[in-house]
């Protein structure tokens, strides 16, 4: 019914979608799965009309079709329910259902509340949830919202016609079990009346739910897999390429940890908002690895480390020193280096070269007096260009033109050429290619050796596991278990998932 | 050819092809003493736009400017007699400290800079009026010419002031390419949350920004009231928008972090040109600004980096 014939999407430096042919037909589900990177939210962006396709073509019932923007693909009965939701929190839960299609409830410019909340009671029977519409939507749980965004998507049924195609972006990532048993049951129900593509990190869920999966990687479909057809294991091996082995996550090279000179030792810290008394240490040479759900609040014990956030209780020692109002220099200058998430927003200065960059946290280094000396700034980029085989045409090349991988090792060259110790890596291979990922492993491991303690959150939890010491589970913003990772009786990843969820 | 690549290259393209049609349609306007002297009127304005550059560089905005150089036109009236030359300190501290308020109220009490320096000219604007009881006060002038003779004399056919801007502008030039505060800066201005998560104390130097720009601008108006030997609260209305222009036509555009007081040389310059080129043309000082306002908008339009920008309120 609707269906994608050799679609390709380039963006500058990257071939995101590589002729990639898909379908779905009336009433199924087909799931979506593939690395970080491998093209899946490009392709659903596609799917839905916020980008689109550079070649190939759309048909939806054998016919060919374009769209300018979401709202084309929505007139022929496309949605989207956000990951990141999309509702605006402070409305009511109706005029987000009805948001930018008030018109028919409205008589020169005056909306008929009445009518509204009687069409979007409507709309919320059908994805079973009973609530007042004129609630505001701030006032919902994570998993009622949900629901509301799917309302809202399913609003279509009645404005177009034709069969509708919904898609759901990693719906369960923030949702209990018992909340994502009712979600399955409610999408299945649907089938009536949509189609479903479902995009998910979690495995056993997209094979439960999928009629098909699509298994991407590195731009491409490399199978489809009909339910059933294959294990969980075999369809891991084709996101990736080959085996997750130990080869690929050098543990190997995992050697252990210096037990005797703590770097970083967190003791009954709270922290503003859910974080509760989390104790840790992290010692010369260790892998940390912080494993939990989006918002368990892992990104602010690694931002309280370096100074970013300030505990409410508990106390702080980095090296021996308890330290009660730490900044952000204050950590630099204590050797803590932070490899922030968003890479491009806070990792590295666009519009600034690679040896403006790399010199930004330790100008103090490379200055007299405030003076800078820009000759050895130079010899600096240049040295590390070398060492960590930067792809950049030169030390004047600007950051924001590289590619994500040599933008990555541009940062971790500015905290390792300044001698720090300490390292806060958050996603660190997030977006990368599996060549720039296994560059990334090297060199913590390499960071290790040298004595260096690492705080990791990562990717994915096969990377959590493959690269770390020790790894600490932590859910609803508290600790829940503490794993040591010998290699060669490292948890599964059902055991974290356990304590995870 | 393009078009991104020749971007940085139009304000000096720009200068080049007003000067041109000016020179066509009046050849006497390009003869040096002319364009000297045209050169050496604007030098106020230009201190002013130098100041303003480093507000725009880090993204923000001075709005206090203008009020700040009418303050210190009044404050240096009234003080040169008692002061003599001590004057000069006490006008360049007073707009470093105003500045620095700004910068505090922007990044301590996060009250957006084109507010916070609105309300701080208001505060400028108002001390103006009261210590001048509102009305145009004039320097002595044997004391201004002893004092503050020097700033504005003439070296053959060269102005003085055009020394003092090429002084400043060398200043600024260097603080921005070859200090740290320069680079930190910069680093605010293209990616303050880069620039904060490597470490960078980012309020210290948004506040420094603000308080060159604030030291500048009193500059601009201690130049300025020595040059007409006296000063008034509102004798220096009408430069700000033409100061704007000049930074945001020289390339530094509104979001920050590019360009630089190299380019807001070159856009006092096109200022000046456009200036003297309503003249020849015959249009009003009335009308002045309406042209400005005008160039503003295109020059906003033309420079502003919209990936930036998530939304415009």
């Amino acid at each position: 019914m609707y269906e994608l014939k050799a679609v390709e999407k380039k963006f500058p430096g990257v071939h995101a979608l590589k002729s990639v042919d898909f379908s779905i037909s009336r009433g199924e589900i087909v799931g979506l799965v593939g690395e970080n990177g491998a093209g899946k939210s490009t392709l659903m962006k596609v799917i839905y009309g916020a980008y689109q396709p550079d070649g190939g073509e759309m048909l939806i019932d054998g016919k060919p079709v374009r769209f300018g923007g979401p709202r084309d693909a929505m007139e022929r009965g496309i949605g989207m329910v956000f990951q990141e939701q999309s509702l605006i929190t402070n409305l009511s839960v109706m005029e987000n259902i009805f948001l930018g299609y008030e018109d028919q409830f409205s008589r020169f410019g005056v909306v008929n509340w009445k009518a509204m909340a009687k069409a979007a009671r409507k709309q919320l029977a059908k994805v079973k949830l009973d609530i007042d519409p004129r609630t505001i939507t701030s006032s919902l749980s994570f998993a009622q919202r949900q629901l509301v965004e799917l309302a809202k998507v399913l609003t279509l049924e009645e404005r177009v016609q034709g069969h509708l195609v919904v898609l759901l972006d990693e719906p369960t990532s923030v949702l209990a079990e018992e909340e994502v048993k009712l979600l399955f049951k409610l999408v299945r129900e649907l089938t009536t009346r949509a189609s479903f593509i479902f995009v998910s990190h979690r495995m056993d869920e997209v094979m439960e739910l999928s009629d098909r999966i699509y298994v991407m990687k590195d731009g491409q479909v490399v199978d489809v897999v009909s339910r059933g057809a294959a294990t969980p294991e075999a369809i891991q091996h084709k996101m990736v390429g080959r085996h997750v082995d130990k080869e690929y996550y050098r543990e190997q090279r995992q050697k252990p940890y210096d037990a005797t000179r703590p770097l970083v030792e967190l003791s009954g810290v709270d922290l503003p908002g859910r974080v509760h008394d989390i104790s840790l240490t992290l010692h010369a040479g260790e892998v940390l690895c912080l494993v939990g759900t989006e918002g368990s609040g892992r990104e602010a014990i690694l931002r309280t480390i370096y100074g970013m956030r300030t505990p409410t209780k508990g106390t702080l020692k980095i090296k021996g020193e308890t330290v009660s109002r730490l900044t952000a220099r204050g950590a630099v200058e204590r050797g803590v280096g932070y490899v922030p998430r968003e890479r491009k927003i806070e990792g590295i200065v666009a519009g600034m070269n690679v040896y403006e960059n790399m010199t930004l946290s330790q100008m103090p280094h490379y200055a007299r007096m405030g003076w800078l000396d820009v000759a050895d700034e130079r010899a600096l980029a240049r040295k590390w260009i070398g060492k960590l085989a930067i792809k950049a045409s030169s030390e004047y090349a600007d950051c924001g033109n590289l590619s994500g991988g040599n933008q990555q090792k541009v940062v971790l060259a500015k905290w390792r050429s300044g001698g720090s110790d300490i390292m806060l890596l958050d996603h660190p291979t997030r977006g990368l290619d599996i060549g720039a990922k296994e560059d990334v492993y090297d060199m913590i491991r390499e960071m290790c050796d040298d004595g260096v303690g690492v705080v990791l959150v990562a990717d994915t939890l096969e990377e959590a596991i493959g690269l770390s010491h020790t790894i600490v589970v932590i859910k609803d913003g508290e600790i829940q278990k503490r794993f040591d990772c010998v290699p060669g009786s490292k948890p599964t990843l059902y055991d974290l998932l356990h304590y995870m969820i | 050819m393009d078009i991104q690549r020749l971007k940085p290259h139009f304000p000096w393209i720009t200068l080049l092809v007003l000067v041109t049609i000016v020179g066509i349609a009046d050849p006497s306007f390009l003869k040096p003493a002319n364009l000297l002297s045209l050169a050496g009127d604007i030098v106020p304005l230009f201190i002013m736009a130098l100041g303003l550059t480093f507000a725009i560089y880090i993204g923000g905005i001075d709005l206090s400017a203008q009020s700040m150089a009418n303050m210190i036109t009044v404050v240096a009236s009234v003080y040169l007699a008692p002061l003599g030359i001590w004057v000069a300190g006490l006008c360049i501290l007073a707009g470093f400290t105003l500045g620095t308020l700004s910068g505090y109220l922007t990044t301590r009490m996060y009250v957006p800079s084109f507010i916070s320096t609105l309300a701080v000219g208001g505060i400028c604007f108002s001390v103006a009026q009261w210590l001048s009881g509102n009305r145009a006060l004039n320097m002595d002038a044997t004391q201004r010419n002893e004092t503050f003779g020097w700033m504005i004399g003439r070296t053959g056919v060269v102005p003085h002031e055009l020394f003092i801007a090429i002084g400043l502008l060398a200043i600024c030039l260097l603080i921005e390419r070859r200090t740290v505060l320069g680079r930190a800066l910069k680093a605010v201005g293209a990616g303050e949350l880069a620039a904060a998560a490597s470490g960078l104390n980012v309020a210290r130097y948004k506040i420094l920004a603000f308080a060159i720009s604030g030291g500048l601008a009193a500059v601009a108006g201690l130049l300025f009231s020595v040059k007409l030997s006296g000063g008034a609260p509102t004798i220096a209305n009408g430069f700000l928008l033409p100061a704007i222009v000049a930074v945001l036509v020289g390339g530094t555009p509104l979001t920050g972090g590019v360009g630089g007081v190299l380019n807001t040389a070159i856009g006092t310059l096109i200022v000046a040109v456009i200036r003297a080129s309503m003249l020849y043309f015959g249009i009003a000082a009335t009308q002045q600004q309406m042209v400005f306002g005008l160039v503003l908008i295109a020059a906003i339009a033309l420079t502003i980096d919209r990936s930036k920008l998530r939304t415009v309120k």
